[in-house]
């Protein structure tokens, strides 16, 4: 908030300029991902084997294919081997997400084994959704809900517009707002949503380790720039891989853009 | 602090000694060097016996001086970088004392008698690392927006750097922002920068002049790793009332000096305020329009003279940046230092200075968006007391020995919410500190050539109760809570620091000069954002942060040809760093009571070299500088433990400056400067996160950001002079070929194509162009 803040002053007194440039930056070797989900809404959940690309590549990432790939629920004790029904999309079975139990992802692939596991938390309801237009020409959508006081809290919200799932994280922690009553604005471009859109956001509660994943990866993703150290955002799988795997709970609320 | 008591005696008994090897039948001339027309003392004046060539004193920060010689028919000569010479006849039979009032030579005709005797002050007097500008110096480099600023011009003098434009703070021979002593009248300034860097918080109007040390430090100083700026304002004329001020498009200043009682007392009062948020109400966007964004400043002081031997002083500096974002957003900070200070003469050959100061830093923060509210205010309050004494014991050598007491208390932040707000209300708990040291420190020229400067400052670091100190385990998880009292002592850091300058005259023109010098320091600045916000984050040493140490050995070459009229200096020197602090890269600063557990903490080395050539009279005047350096670090948990170069490497730095005397009514002045790009974290692939590409990096610091460089040009006017009334005006353009520096580059989605990623630059200031009128009556 307070870096907008101090960008949309200087930028507008200071008459800054921008302009695209062409770094020669360094292509290091395509690394291993993985992201892998499962939550308490139905199935099937999929995890997606992927490897890097170079910056001046476009986004469209190498899917892994030929892994081999199984979710266990190691509270109830229930293993899922997951299947490729698309390249690098493996998709499960029978396996459900129950909040309160630990998961663990297994991939073997190329020979090298990567281990994760997450603790599905508690559902936290997401109370209401409005919408705000007091920047000029964006509409952002707020959220509403009540932290639960007493424990930690961690969460990302998700956002589809008219039935699409919009390429945008935000996280959100408790760690200074323990048992407030939150509401957050999300981020996005003036594009992403207009008037009479149809909108559904997803608070979707994560662990801690995940939840450090993914701020990290927003930072990255958003605020590079301000980062006087970017670092790759430390993956919650163990075997040396880039990505994330989440055992999370989602609850989401629709709403239509009226202005 | 039993340790002290010892210290002082022992102290106090070389220094004993050290007078005791006098020989009798000696008189002592002693007085304080002014200048003619305000009344203005003049540190750093030297004074010498034409009688007895090769031997001399330099005036203290108070313009007072000493020399002790047999009986005898001398000829008093007094010379200033900028002054007349000024010489007296004296015949000594017993004590005197000798005051002298010197005339500058910068409106005189007569400017050519002077040069007959030593310009090559540089040869004899400078230690190593020490740049001395007054504000005289300055006034005709363009600076941006036409405001003459100290610390920007400072920043083309080799081995001191630019942060570059729109950051707060420069880097000294590889040092951090923090790293840097800023001193006005003695007191700490935390944060020197308003508008977030674009300006310095010294008024130039209400500076004396600014004495940079980048190594070789005098033990009198410390608390800092990497340079001192020891930065003095006017003390106002006691001759006569004067106003002057200046306008300009961004910012207005108006100064009023004048005696309080003739030639014993004056006063100084200036103010500055910035207006270019008046241009905000020009905005058709409602929330610019309701925005404001500006700083103003105030410089206080006053002295009186009681009778010869007694003189106080009272300084002050007040100085506050707003910034707000309507109905969002608001933000202020600043610095408020005050120092009262009594000179005393013992006797001819003892001075003492005893200072009392205050200095405080302070932020508020205010979110003002419903429902996330936040108000946050931070602190940090210095009480100082410090006591020097300036024996001058002959003409060969001078003895400092001092002592300094500060105690720090630092309120790192308090968040108050409205009942409706996100956020808990959150008290992060003060912590309080004791920054005890005795220093001692004798100059001594042992022939006509040789001289030494050596001291040892040592310093006790005690931080104090009432509080929770945390320890933690290696994954930064607190293992242990410890509780103290109000006032116990938790624990105390005892750092003896060394310091060690000689200097070797070649010949009357050149010299070859050699320092070492520790420095420690226990105020730790956080910062891991390379935005130039204002919440700044202050830590004192704790249990888990150590002081910070460095070394620095420096030699240097001096020479001056074409009778003096050129300046040539180079010098080497390698400085080695330990308990440097880096940051986790998860690390979460805000907002947090165990910050400790963000840290990591490693070493760190700097080199270098550094050319400097000044041409110092004549029409043209100016200097070029050049600096090669190298500036690395060595953090565990970072690049593998491996050396990696640190953000501030910047491998070439050039500037020029030129100053072009026309016609008694025009002057003209170019700077140019040059420097490799300082040194980035840029990504080497990336990968997608829930559909959004994310980078990946392999190496910390790996890339360099584009070469930086600038010119630019200024011009002055001077209107009619007349005895009651000067004018002038200031025209200047800042980077006049408009090259895009970058401010920042963010590596982004492409927003015509969400494909693709690309890099995007942002620049700031492309061609600022500046007028300023100045008046003086």
């Amino acid at each position: 908030m307070k870096k907008i803040a101090f960008f949309v002053l200087f930028s507008w007194i200071l008459s800054s300029c921008q302009k695209v440039v062409s770094l020669g930056l360094n292509q290091t070797a395509p690394q291993f991902g993985i992201q892998g989900i499962i939550s308490d809404t139905a199935g099937p959940y999929h995890v997606l084997i992927y490897k890097s690309v170079g910056f001046y590549s476009g986004n469209v990432y190498p899917n892994v294919s030929g892994a081999s790939v199984s979710i266990t629920d190691i509270t109830a004790g229930i293993t899922d081997s997951l299947t490729e029904t698309a390249m690098g999309d493996y998709t499960t079975h029978t396996i459900i997400g129950t909040p309160g139990d630990t998961y663990q992802l297994k991939v073997i692939a190329d020979g090298t084994t990567y281990m994760a596991s997450s603790t599905m938390p508690q559902p936290v309801l997401l109370d209401s959704i409005t919408f705000d237009n007091q920047t000029k020409n964006t509409i952002r959508a707020v959220v509403h809900f009540q932290d639960p006081a007493g424990t930690a809290n961690f969460y990302k919200y998700s956002t589809a517009v008219n039935g699409v799932v919009m390429n945008r994280f935000q996280t959100f922690e408790d760690r200074l707002s323990d048992g407030r009553y939150i509401t957050d604005k999300l981020d996005n471009d003036s594009s992403e949503i207009k008037n009479n859109d149809l909108v559904r956001v997803s608070l979707v509660s994560i662990d801690s380790k995940v939840f450090t994943f993914l701020s990290e990866a927003e930072k990255v993703a958003y605020q590079n720039d301000q980062l006087s150290a970017p670092a790759t955002p430390i993956s919650n799988i163990s075997g040396g891989c880039l990505g994330y795997f989440s055992a999370q709970t989602v609850r989401s609320k629709d709403g239509y853009v009226k202005f | 602090m039993k340790h002290f008591k010892q210290l002082a005696i022992l102290l106090l008994m070389i220094a004993h000694f050290v007078t005791k090897a006098q020989i009798k039948e000696k008189f002592t001339v002693s007085g304080i060097i002014k200048d003619k027309a305000t009344g203005e003392t003049l540190s750093g004046a030297s004074v010498s016996f034409l009688q007895i060539p090769g031997i001399g004193v330099t005036t203290n920060s108070y313009g007072f001086y000493s020399i002790t010689v047999s009986p005898g028919k001398y000829t008093l000569i007094a010379s200033f970088a900028g002054y007349i010479m000024d010489t007296t006849t004296i015949d000594l039979t017993g004590n005197k004392i000798v005051n002298l009032e010197m005339t500058t030579n910068t409106h005189q005709l007569k400017e050519v008698v002077v040069s007959a005797l030593r310009k090559d002050n540089n040869i004899t007097k400078t230690l190593p690392g020490v740049q001395r500008l007054s504000t005289d110096d300055i006034k005709n480099i363009p600076v941006l927006f036409g405001e003459k600023d100290i610390l920007k011009t400072i920043q083309l003098l080799p081995g001191i750097k630019s942060a570059g434009d729109g950051r707060t703070g420069f880097y000294v021979r590889g040092g951090t922002t923090d790293q840097n002593l800023i001193l006005l009248d003695e007191a700490t300034v935390y944060n020197a920068s308003h508008l977030l860097g674009f300006f310095s918080v010294f008024n130039s109007d209400a500076i004396k002049d600014i004495t940079v040390y980048k190594g070789g430090m005098p033990a009198v100083y410390g608390g800092r790793l990497s340079s001192v700026e020891d930065i003095k304002m006017k003390d106002g004329n006691n001759q006569k009332t004067v106003i002057s001020g200046g306008l300009g498009l961004i910012s207005s200043r108006l100064n009023i000096e004048g005696p309080i009682v003739k030639d014993k007392g004056s006063f100084f009062v200036s103010a500055r305020r910035t207006y270019a948020d008046l241009f905000l109400g020009l905005s058709s966007d409602t929330t610019i329009k309701g925005s404001s964004l500006y700083f103003y400043d105030i410089n206080l002081k006053a002295n009186y003279r009681f009778n010869e031997n007694n003189r106080v002083f009272l300084s002050g500096y007040f100085g506050k940046d707003i910034l707000s974002l309507k109905d969002r957003y608001s933000t202020n900070w600043g610095n408020s230092t005050a120092t009262l200070r009594w000179n005393h003469v013992y006797n001819r050959k003892l001075f003492s200075n005893t200072s009392l100061i205050y200095s405080d830093f302070n932020y508020n923060i205010n979110i003002l968006s419903s429902n996330n509210d936040v108000k946050v205010t931070s602190h940090i309050t210095d009480y100082h007391l410090k006591q020097d004494f300036n024996y001058f014991i002959s003409t060969r050598s001078k003895l400092d020995i001092g002592l300094d007491a500060t105690y720090h208390i630092i309120s790192p932040g308090a968040a108050t919410v409205s009942r409706t707000s996100s956020y808990n209300p959150i008290t992060l708990q003060k912590k309080y500190a004791l920054e005890d040291a005795v220093y001692i420190s004798h100059e001594w020229s042992v022939t006509n050539k040789v001289k030494f400067t050596y001291g040892l400052r040592l310093t006790a670091f005690t931080i104090l109760g009432p509080g929770n100190l945390y320890s933690y385990d290696q994954n930064g998880k607190v293992i242990d809570t410890a509780t103290y009292a109000n006032g116990k002592v938790v624990k105390t850091y005892f750092n003896p620091e060394p310091r060690f300058d000689v200097s070797y005259q070649l010949n009357e023109i050149s010299s070859i000069k050699f320092s070492y010098t520790r420095n420690v320091q226990n105020i730790h600045l956080l910062n891991n954002s390379t935005s130039s916000s204002p919440n700044s984050l202050y830590i004192p040493s704790s249990l888990n942060v150590l002081p910070e140490i460095a070394d620095q050995i420096s030699l240097g070459y001096y020479r001056n040809f074409h009778n003096n009229m050129y300046e040539f200096s180079s010098e080497i020197y390698y400085k080695n760093l330990q308990n440097q602090i880096d940051y986790k890269n998860e690390a979460q600063l805000l907002g947090n009571e165990t910050i400790e557990s963000q840290l990591l903490y490693g070493n760190g080395r700097a080199y270098g070299l550094e050319l400097y050539i000044k041409k110092k009279q004549g029409r043209m005047t100016g200097w070029i500088s050049y600096t090669l350096s190298r500036t690395e670090k060595q953090i565990n948990g970072i690049n593998f433990g491996n050396y990696y170069p640190a953000s501030q490497d910047q491998t070439h730095n050039i500037s020029v400056v030129g100053i072009y005397k026309a016609s008694k009514k025009w002057s003209f002045s170019a700077t140019w400067v040059y420097n490799t790009g300082n040194a980035v974290t840029w990504p080497s692939g990336k990968f997608p996160v829930d559909g959004v590409p994310v980078y990946l990096y392999t190496s910390r610091n790996g890339y360099r950001m584009p070469v930086y460089h600038r010119l630019d040009l200024g011009a002055t006017l001077e209107g009619k002079r007349t005895a009651r009334f000067e004018s002038s005006w200031t025209f200047s353009i800042y980077n006049v070929y408009g090259h895009a520096n970058p401010y920042t580059i963010a590596f982004q989605q492409d927003p015509k194509n969400p494909a693709q990623t690309q890099a995007l630059q942002t620049s700031l200031f492309k061609m600022v162009p500046s007028i300023t009128y100045n008046f003086k009556f």
